[in-house]
């Protein structure tokens, strides 16, 4: 046993380094670190800490970026060097792809976390109104709250507050414009043509073949509502007049 | 940022505590990245516990960001960034070793000499082939150096600091960790030829 070759023994016993070893220092250290990220509104600043996404946001540049984060909650966050798994995810979900993103939600009040949980529960190419987050929360008075929480959504499009719309079906307000939130739901599918069509209408649910009755914004279900087995309702009373149940997938009315 | 260089580490280590000097945050995951694997191996060696080497490392790093939140810029830019990190490990690995010190039959006597039974003056083989099980036994021969041996002698063969550096770590005289590392090196060699007949 020389020198030498003790050396060349020593990369043997060198240990790895998991991978979530920077994210735990910068915890310690309460430093946050962001990156850029392509998304279906183009490019977006993502934040995260070691228990996941903290923010996605657009910015004019990094110092407006780092400005803005340091303001909403109050603690730094610098440029990563390296990119690690939940940042690696979130761009990943960010360019459309189905995989799980932890979030960090810490500075949400828990009112604000439950109505943000509630909206991630929404599908793609699904819409719900402000009053049924309500409602499925138990406070179908707190329409505004909800809305509010919201417009406060530390990580827009990873939980999809956009699905979150107003009961005569047109947008409301978002974090990037209702321009980019129409956009956005287009995009996943939801036709507002049809919507528009149904809300002149008066028609406020969709009696499908299955024997259901959905919200129009449960999927597709307004696209259809001339097919055959189809039709256009204007209450919950009509619905069951038809003999039609409530969907279980949109809850369509309180249980 | 481009900091990662492919010059000597001294040159890095240099470049490093000058960025930090100017904008710590900015450049702290740069130390981390830099650092993280040696501190991780130095801290897992020192307390013989895979386990614990990566909590002990991760507070290595978070003790140095505070510590440098508080110097001037001046004292950030002369820092000597690779002996003030294995400093920092050091004196945190110290109160887990005299919590669990090393096993009865450790490599020494008390007074940090080799056993002399396992002492061979002989030179080692100079082309010895190290197969894993090897590896396994530098890892556990370490692991039954004292206090007075260990750090001096993980710092040099297994994180190849200079005597220099490790003298700085380690608060002591160059001669001292000399002689720390050279005892060790008696100790772990004694053990693994013996461990290979």
């Amino acid at each position: 046993m020389t020198e030498t070759n003790l050396r060349d023994a020593r990369d043997a016993i060198k240990r790895d380094v998991s991978p979530d070893f920077t994210a735990k220092v910068f915890a310690g250290c309460g430093l946050d670190r962001y990156t850029n990220a392509a998304s279906a509104l183009g490019e977006v600043f993502v934040a995260w800490s070691a228990t996941g996404v903290s923010a996605v946001r657009v910015a004019a540049d990094e110092q407006a970026f780092e400005a803005w984060y340091d303001e909403r909650f109050a603690r730094r966050c610098v440029e990563a060097v390296e990119i690690d798994s939940i940042a690696a995810a979130a761009r990943a979900r960010l360019q459309g792809e189905d995989v799980d993103v932890p979030v960090d939600l810490r500075d949400c009040s828990p009112f604000e976390q439950r109505v943000l949980h509630k909206a991630a529960e929404v599908l793609r190419g699904s819409a719900r109104p402000y009053g049924w987050v309500a409602r499925e929360l138990g406070s179908p008075d707190a329409t505004r709250a909800v809305g509010n929480a919201l417009g406060r959504n530390p990580v827009p499009l990873l939980i999809p507050c956009h699905r979150i719309i107003r009961a005569d079906c047109t947008t409301g307000g978002y974090v990037f414009g209702g321009d980019a939130k129409r956009k956005l739901l287009e995009s996943e599918g939801l036709d507002f043509g049809a919507l528009e069509t149904m809300t002149r209408g008066g028609f406020r649910y969709v009696g499908c073949a299955d024997g259901t009755f959905c919200l129009p914004t449960c999927g597709d279900v307004a696209t259809r509502v001339s097919a055959p087995g189809y039709v256009g309702l204007r209450s919950a009373k009509e619905a069951h007049e038809h003999g039609l149940v409530p969907c279980r997938q949109c809850r369509p009315i309180a249980a | 940022m481009a900091l990662a260089c492919a010059c000597a580490p001294a040159d890095a280590d240099a470049m490093l505590a000058v960025a930090l000097a100017r904008d710590l945050d900015r450049t702290f995951e740069h130390v981390v990245i830099a650092y993280r694997a040696r501190i991780v191996t130095f801290v897992a060696r020192m307390l013989h516990d895979d386990a614990r080497a990566e909590d002990v490392a991760q507070d290595v790093f978070v003790r140095a960001y505070r510590a440098l939140q508080t110097y001037p810029a001046e004292r950030r830019a002369s820092l000597r960034l690779r002996s003030w990190l294995y400093a920092i490990a050091h004196n945190l690995t110290r109160n887990a070793f005299r919590d669990a010190p090393p096993p009865s039959d450790s490599l020494e006597y008390d007074d940090g000499m080799p056993r002399t039974g396992l002492v061979d003056a002989r030179p080692g083989p100079e082309h010895l082939v190290l197969r894993a099980e090897a590896w396994e036994s530098i890892g556990d021969a370490i692991a039954r150096l004292s206090e007075a041996l260990r750090p001096a002698f993980v710092m040099r063969y297994v994180d190849d600091l200079s005597y220099e550096e490790i003298a700085e770590s380690l608060d002591q005289p160059i001669g001292t960790v000399k002689a720390s590392a050279h005892r060790g090196l008696l100790a772990v060699r004694a053990h693994l030829e013996k461990n290979d007949d």
